[in-house]
């Protein structure tokens, strides 16, 4: 089982790009007004998700699609 | 099709440095990945009256609010009173942010721009390294760009910049995480924008309430990245409101996340590409406020864009005039307030209500960072070490 990847929920990101802008591995873009996850690229260091301000990011684990 | 500079972002820089670099005769198009240009609102809303000297909007309708001046509150509710023209940059008006952003593209636009909505830049279009233009998507559609200027006006995610090399991720401590709710049903006819701080009200951060009218306000905060967790702006911003007797029956009729940048700013300016804006960190550190600096940065960088595509020259050091104007226009505040907000950030809650109590009722006749620190290390003569460096720079400017 690998590390808990970032998911983001999309009922409740607001868009602020917060969480792109500091993603050391760029994992994190824009899209259709949501921010989204790479899941290749995250090395799972949850910067993002403490630096969400309505916590609309956790960990979510790779082998345990939701 | 080819442009001379394509404009990513329809932002207030993106806007403005497209209005200037058509009016200089550039061949400009600016592209945009939402579908209305400035909504949703990411913003406080919040600007200065240097912006009446500009002239760069027409009539009033982006108006909300004309205010008097700010008022800061330390952790023990000391006050501390500021005319607008004092509070600088983000108290003077308080604007609707989206029909001030509209009014920014209906300008360029006017100028001879154009505007490509929902149109998102995916990459940099290049050629043996050298940057030729953007790639993006509209709808399903791929777009190649070609221009001979890359503008990246595209907000705190600055992705231009990143393609490009330009290491323009953020550090935790250099990012303010914000919400906000607008509140109507309640009190505010006095027309003053409130800061709050403390450590346990907002870690690194404020939260203020900016009147759009007599009964209803922006009311946000803003939380410094590394001294947050996940959805802690909310829940301290819920706090503060449930805890306020004005705010508590307030009705919200908007909420909004955000992220300001509070760092020192990066590289503007490579061979055929400018950063103009957010994407360029040019947000003052203290405040957060990032507006009035676009609108100067974008005509510096528009007029740039002219000059350049007369000569047809589009290297860095030619696009340096640029870097250099806006250096001078407001590069050094910017420096000296990200000392200031270093210095703030170790500052202990008694502290900063000692500060508050001992400029309470000082009628400051010198406006200025400079008059301010003497004022203080006057009544406070330990404070001069810790703000040495600052009085070093802020004499300077
Ligand atoms: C909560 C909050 C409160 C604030 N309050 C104030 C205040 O009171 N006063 C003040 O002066 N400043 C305030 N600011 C800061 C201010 O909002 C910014 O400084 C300002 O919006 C920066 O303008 P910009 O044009 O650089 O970027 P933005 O306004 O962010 O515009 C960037 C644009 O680029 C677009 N874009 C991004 N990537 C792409 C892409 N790949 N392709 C196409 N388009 C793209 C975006 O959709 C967006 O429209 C606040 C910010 C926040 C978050
Ligand atoms: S920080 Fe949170 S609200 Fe902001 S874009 Fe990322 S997931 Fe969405
Ligand atoms: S957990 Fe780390 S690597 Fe993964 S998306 Fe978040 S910030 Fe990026």
């Amino acid at each position: 089982m690998g590390k808990p990847k970032a998911i983001v929920d999309k009922n409740i990101c607001l868009a602020c790009g917060g969480c792109i802008s500091v993603c050391p591995q760029d994992a994190l873009y824009m899209n259709g007004g949501r921010a989204l996850v790479t899941e290749e690229k995250c090395i799972s260091c949850a910067i993002c998700i403490r630096i969400c301000p309505i916590g609309a990011i956790s960990g979510r684990n790779a082998s345990n699609e939701i | 099709m080819k442009y001379d500079a394509v404009v990513v972002g329809a932002g207030p820089a993106g806007t403005v440095t497209a209005r200037f670099a058509a009016e200089s005769g550039a061949k400009v198009l600016v592209i945009e990945r939402r579908q209305e240009i400035g909504s949703p609102v990411l913003c406080g809303e919040g600007v200065s009256r240097k912006i009446d000297e500009w002239g760069m909007l027409d009539g009033k309708r982006w108006i909300a609010n004309k205010m008097e001046g700010a008022r800061i509150y330390s952790p023990d509710g000391t006050m501390v009173k500021l005319s607008a023209e004092m509070a600088g940059n983000e108290t003077g008006y308080v604007v609707y942010r989206d029909i001030f952003d509209q009014e920014l593209a209906r300008k360029a636009s006017e100028a001879g721009a154009k505007i490509l909505m929902n149109t998102n830049a995916t990459e940099l279009l290049t050629e043996k390294d050298k940057i030729i233009g953007v790639k993006a998507k509209r709808y399903d559609e791929d777009l190649e760009i070609e221009a001979d200027i890359v503008v990246g006006c595209d907000g705190v995610e600055s992705k231009i910049g990143q393609w490009a090399g330009i290491e323009t991720r953020l550090d935790p401590k250099d990012l303010e995480t914000c919400c906000q709710y607008t509140l109507t049903n309640i009190d505010c006819k006095d027309a003053f924008c409130d800061f709050y701080l403390g450590k346990k009200i907002a870690p690194g951060g404020y939260v203020w309430i900016f009147p759009k009218g007599k009964d209803i306000a922006n009311v946000g905060i803003g939380v410094l990245g590394n001294l947050s967790e996940s959805g802690m702006p909310k829940k301290l911003l819920d706090d503060f409101i449930s805890n306020n007797p004005n705010l508590k029956n307030g009705n919200p009729i908007r909420f909004l996340a955000g992220a300001v940048p509070v760092a020192n700013p990066v590289e503007s300016v490579r061979d055929n590409l400018i950063l103009v804006g957010d994407s360029a960190r040019q947000v003052d550190p203290i405040t957060g406020g990032g507006i009035t600096h676009c609108l100067e940065a974008g005509k510096i960088a528009g007029e740039t864009i002219g000059k350049a595509v007369e000569q047809q020259q589009f290297d860095k050091e030619t696009l340096s005039v640029y870097e250099t104007g806006w250096k001078e226009a407001f590069g050094k505040k910017l420096k000296r307030n990200y000392m200031l907000k270093e210095i703030f950030l170790d500052f202990e809650d008694k502290t900063l209500n000692m500060l508050a109590d001992s400029i309470k009722d000082i009628k400051f006749d010198e406006i200025s960072t400079f008059g301010l620190v003497k004022a203080l290390v006057l009544k406070h003569p330990t404070l001069l070490m810790k703000l040495r460096p600052l009085m070093k720079i802020s004499s300077e400017v």
